[in-house]
C-alpha cells in the first residue's frame, strides 16, 4: 500500500476554512478549480506558480502553515482581477487579505515583510492625521525596513534602499510632486475611535 | 451645476496637478466641485488589509460628511478613493446591522443616498448633455493615446454596480473622442501596474509595467491617458527604472485624462501644470499645438 498523498481530517480542517470564509467573506468551498484566476492573476509570472486556485486549495486542505505564507500571499496586488473572473464569484483577492491579517496575529514573519510594512505604516499615517502624509508616511515605512534589517546586522540593505528611496523623493522634489504642507483631519477623532472598537471585533459580517 | 468633490490625499500631495486639472477643467464644462469639509484618508486599498471594519468606516465617515452637507452626488477623480468609498457604501447599504455600528461612531450618519461617481461619469454626462458644444476645440491629429484604466475603475472587492465595460472600458475613449481624439484600441487597458508593489515589492511592479509598456509601444501609441494617480505615478516616476530594466529604449509621457481635454480646450501646457512629469510631455503637448497651427 502507498501512502496518501494528502492527509486530510475534516475535523482538524473544519476551523481554519471557516474562519477563513467568515471573515474573507467568500465562499471558498465554491472553488472547482477551473483556473480561470490562474490564467488571469497578475502576479502569476511572480509567484512560482503559485495561483489564487492553489491557495484556495490549501485553505480547504488547512495547511494552515502554507497558507499564511506563501509567495501569492505577499505578492497579491490586490487587482481583483481574479474575483472579477470567477464564475462562482470568489473573491481571491479578499482572501490573500484575510490572511495577512491571520498571518499577523499569529505572529508569522512574512515573506515579504516590506508590503506587511508598507500597509501598516500606510494605515497607521491615516489614523493618526485623519489624512495619509506622503512624506511622514513614507518616513515611517522606512524606519520600519531599517530597524527590521538593523536587527539582522544588514546595513548594507538599509543604505541601498535610502539611496532608491533619496533618489525617487529628488525627483519628485524637482518637479514638485512633493507637497510641503501637512494635511489633517480635525475629525480624525471619530476614525480613531471607529478603529478602537475594530480592534474588538476581528470578524464583520459580509 | 454644483457637485460634492471628494480629492483624497493623494490629489493634495504627489498629484496635486491632477486636483488643479481637475478644477480647471469642471469648471470649464459648466460644474462647480465644491470639496467636502474635513475629509479623511478612505484607507486605499491598505485598510483591507489591517482592518476590515476600518476600511468601511473610514469612506464611511466621507459619505456622511457629504450627505449632511446636502450634495446628491461626490465625483472622486481617485481611483482608488473611488472605489473604496462605493465598496463601503454598497455594504454599508446591504449590512444594516454594520450601518448601525459604524454610524454609532460618527456625528454625521450615512444614509446611503448620495451618488458615488467617478470623473469619467461626470465628463461624459456633461458631454452628454451638451457641454463641449460651441467649444472652439483643437485638432490634435498626432495625439495616439492609449487609454490605461487599471484595476480600480472597474474591478471592485465587492460586487457593486460597474458603469463600464469590466474587460474592456469605454469611458476614456468617450470622453476624448467629445474632443476629437481617437484612442488606440489595445489589450492591457485593466492590466494592474503594481500599485504600491513599486515601493515594497520594485522586481513585481516593474515587470507588470514593462508588459504594459511593451504592448502600449507595439500598437503605435504616443501617450498613455489615465485617471488614476497611482498608475500615472507608477508610469511616470519608474519609467525609467522599469524600462531599463527590461531592455525598452522608448518613453512615452503619461496624461492625465485632464491633461488632454484642457490641451483640447485650448489651456496651454504650463497652465495645466504638464511640466510637472517625470517622462517630459511638454514636446508632445508643444508640437500638438504647433501642428494644430500649420
Amino acid at each position: 500500500m502507498t501512502a496518501p498523498a494528502i492527509e486530510f481530517s475534516p475535523e482538524r480542517t473544519a476551523p481554519f476554512l471557516q474562519e477563513v470564509m467568515e471573515r474573507s467573506g467568500q465562499m471558498l468551498t465554491a472553488c472547482y478549480q477551473c483556473r480561470r484566476c490562474a490564467a488571469g492573476c497578475s502576479v502569476g509570472d511572480e509567484t512560482g506558480c503559485f495561483t489564487p486556485n492553489l491557495l484556495i486549495r490549501t485553505v480547504v486542505l488547512g495547511d494552515r502553515e502554507t497558507a499564511l505564507n506563501n509567495p501569492l500571499v505577499w505578492k497579491c496586488v490586490s487587482c481583483y482581477t481574479c474575483g472579477t473572473r470567477c464564475p462562482n464569484d470568489i473573491q481571491t483577492a479578499r482572501i490573500t487579505e484575510t490572511l495577512k491579517k491571520m498571518a499577523k496575529e499569529a505572529h508569522v514573519e512574512p515573506l515579504l515583510p516590506k508590503v506587511k510594512e508598507f500597509h501598516d505604516s500606510f494605515v497607521e499615517s491615516g489614523l493618526r492625521w485623519g489624512r495619509v502624509n506622503e512624506m511622514e508616511f513614507m518616513g515611517v515605512y522606512e524606519t520600519k525596513g531599517a530597524l527590521r534589517e538593523a536587527r539582522v546586522k544588514n546595513y548594507n540593505a538599509i543604505v541601498e534602499e535610502i539611496r532608491e528611496q533619496a533618489k525617487l523623493g529628488l525627483a519628485m522634489f524637482k518637479r514638485k510632486r512633493m507637497h510641503a504642507g501637512f494635511l489633517m483631519a480635525k475629525g480624525r477623532g471619530e476614525i480613531k475611535a471607529l478603529y478602537k472598537k475594530a480592534k474588538q471585533m476581528t470578524t464583520i459580517d459580509q | 451645476m454644483e457637485i460634492g468633490y471628494y480629492p483624497g490625499c493623494s490629489l493634495k500631495q504627489s498629484s496635486a496637478l491632477y486636483d488643479l486639472q481637475s478644477r480647471r477643467i469642471f469648471s470649464e464644462l459648466g460644474v462647480d466641485l465644491r470639496e467636502i469639509e474635513d475629509w479623511n484618508c478612505c484607507g486605499a486599498t491598505s485598510a483591507g488589509k489591517v482592518n476590515d471594519f476600518l476600511a468601511v468606516g473610514m469612506p464611511a465617515r466621507n459619505i456622511g460628511i457629504a450627505e449632511a452637507a446636502g450634495f446628491d452626488e461626490v465625483v472622486i477623480p481617485c481611483s482608488a478613493c473611488y472605489s473604496r468609498t462605493l465598496v463601503a457604501q454598497k455594504r454599508l447599504e446591504d449590512n444594516p446591522a454594520l450601518r448601525t455600528e459604524v454610524n454609532r461612531g460618527l456625528s454625521r450618519k450615512v444614509e446611503g443616498r448620495v451618488r458615488i461617481s467617478s470623473i469619467l461619469e461626470v465628463l461624459i454626462s456633461r458631454i452628454d448633455n451638451g457641454a463641449m458644444k460651441n467649444k472652439n476645440l483643437k485638432k490634435f491629429r498626432g495625439l495616439h493615446p492609449v487609454c490605461y484604466y487599471g484595476c480600480m475603475q472597474t474591478r471592485f472587492p465587492y460586487t457593486v454596480p460597474v458603469p463600464d465595460n469590466v474587460e474592456n472600458p469605454q469611458g476614456m475613449e468617450t470622453v476624448l473622442a467629445a474632443v476629437g481624439v481617437q484612442a488606440i484600441d489595445w489589450n492591457c487597458k485593466t492590466w494592474c501596474c503594481g500599485a504600491s508593489a513599486s515601493v515594497n515589492d520594485a522586481e513585481t511592479a516593474h515587470s507588470l509595467m514593462a508588459r504594459i509598456m511593451k504592448e502600449a509601444l507595439a500598437r503605435g501609441a504616443n501617450c498613455f491617458v489615465v485617471t488614476c494617480p497611482m498608475c500615472q505615478l507608477n508610469l511616470d516616476a519608474h519609467q525609467d527604472a522599469f524600462c531599463e530594466k527590461h531592455g525598452i529604449g522608448e518613453r512615452l509621457p503619461v496624461f492625465f485624462i485632464t491633461e488632454v481635454l484642457g490641451a483640447a480646450l485650448g489651456i496651454s501646457p504650463e497652465d495645466l501644470h504638464a511640466d510637472r512629469h517625470f517622462t517630459d510631455g511638454m514636446k508632445l503637448l508643444k508640437e500638438l499645438e504647433q501642428d494644430e497651427q500649420k
